[in-house]
């Protein structure tokens, strides 16, 4: 029985589930976070997110199927409630302009805990200009550390259109950073 | 990790073995922090929502003393058994009253007997004469009219009959 299995048997005894989130909070909190914080920008809206996830992880707990381990799971509920948290906040869509990159990377500038430089900036410029799911898929898999299923199960995109994907906004990535 | 600049460019930017620290990689490429301690303030306050979101959908019921379950049990088993003795003497009076009530009747009864022996004699015979006026004078007189109703709508019956007959009875004659 491996350590996440062992997680979520304790998850779903009554007796021992609030022992059980606690462990679950102390191995998932950090990397949740870091997931919203890179959808919804600020730290404030990703504080909000997260609790959101968790508290949607703990009333569901007994309905999960197991269909994906319980890492992928939460992963999902994370973007799920960060893409419903967009949806509500932003009312113009997500159509990648010049104009809606700007405003991103305004926002995120204006953030308390934005400490970037203009490097850093430049990168948030160009994986803002990314489509949805190059944005996505360099995300999970640079940061996240998620793996191609994984990150398939999760967006419902084959594995092979994902390496394309990510590949290539690599690629981007390399190319113009130091333009 | 140091952060990047320009002069890095002999370099590839994305690093392919990179910080497993998540807060320092996020800090180096992307410039996002967090304030200290985040993420110990952020697991109570998870805690805390989730608590108090129990307790909203799963209210305590303000339990009363005579409601408690030691308590309650004693309390049904008592009014049943004091419903059940209520119906069980009801049952027991109604006989009783049922006997005393057959016994009466029979007193009145016997009373009524007395009393049509002791009735005036003045009364009895305009009792008699109204008697025989409605039943025997009146029933008489009706019966008689339907006699004659009878006889009358027998005889028209017959005439037509016999008219009938003999009416065929010539056609064919003369026919034949």
């Amino acid at each position: 029985m491996s350590k996440e299995e062992q997680l979520l048997a304790k998850l779903r005894n009554p007796a021992l589930k609030d022992t059980a989130f606690n462990e679950l909070l102390d191995t998932y909190q950090e990397r949740l976070y870091w997931h919203i914080r890179k959808m919804v920008i600020t730290h404030e809206n990703a504080d909000d997110v997260l609790q959101n996830t968790f508290i949607r992880v703990y009333k569901h707990i007994q309905n999960f199927q197991e269909k994906s381990s319980l890492h992928t799971w939460m992963f999902r509920i994370a973007y799920n409630e960060s893409i419903r948290y967009l949806e509500k906040n932003n009312k113009k869509g997500y159509e990648i302009s010049e104009e809606f990159v700007e405003e991103k990377v305004k926002i995120l500038s204006e953030d308390t805990y934005f400490n970037g430089d203009e490097i850093q900036l430049k990168l948030h410029k160009i994986i803002e200009g990314f489509t949805e799911k190059q944005k996505r898929v360099f995300q999970m898999k640079y940061f996240d550390e998620l793996s191609f299923k994984e990150i398939s199960e999760l967006l419902k995109v084959s594995e092979n259109t994902l390496k394309s994907a990510y590949y290539t906004a690599v690629k981007i990535i390399e190319e113009k950073i130091f333009e | 990790m140091k952060k990047f600049d320009k002069n890095n460019k002999e370099k590839t930017f994305l690093e392919q073995q990179y910080s497993k620290d998540l807060v320092e990689r996020h800090s180096n490429y992307l410039g996002t922090e967090i304030p200290e301690g985040y993420f110990t303030t952020s697991k109570l306050a998870i805690l805390e929502r989730i608590k108090n979101e129990e307790i909203t959908e799963n209210p305590k019921k303000q339990v009363v003393f005579w409601l408690k379950p030691s308590f309650k049990y004693a309390v049904a088993a008592s009014l049943v058994f004091l419903v059940g003795m209520t119906i069980w003497l009801q049952h027991l009076n109604k006989t009783e009253e049922q006997f005393t009530t057959d016994f009466e009747l029979l007193s009145f009864s016997d009373d009524v007997l007395l009393n049509s022996i002791l009735v005036d004699e003045a009364q009895f015979d305009a009792y008699t004469n109204i008697i025989l006026m409605n039943e025997i004078v009146i029933k008489a007189e009706l019966s008689e009219q339907k006699m004659d109703d009878l006889f009358l709508n027998s005889l028209f019956v017959e005439d037509s009959l016999i008219d009938d007959y003999t009416g065929k009875k010539f056609v064919e004659s003369i026919i034949l």
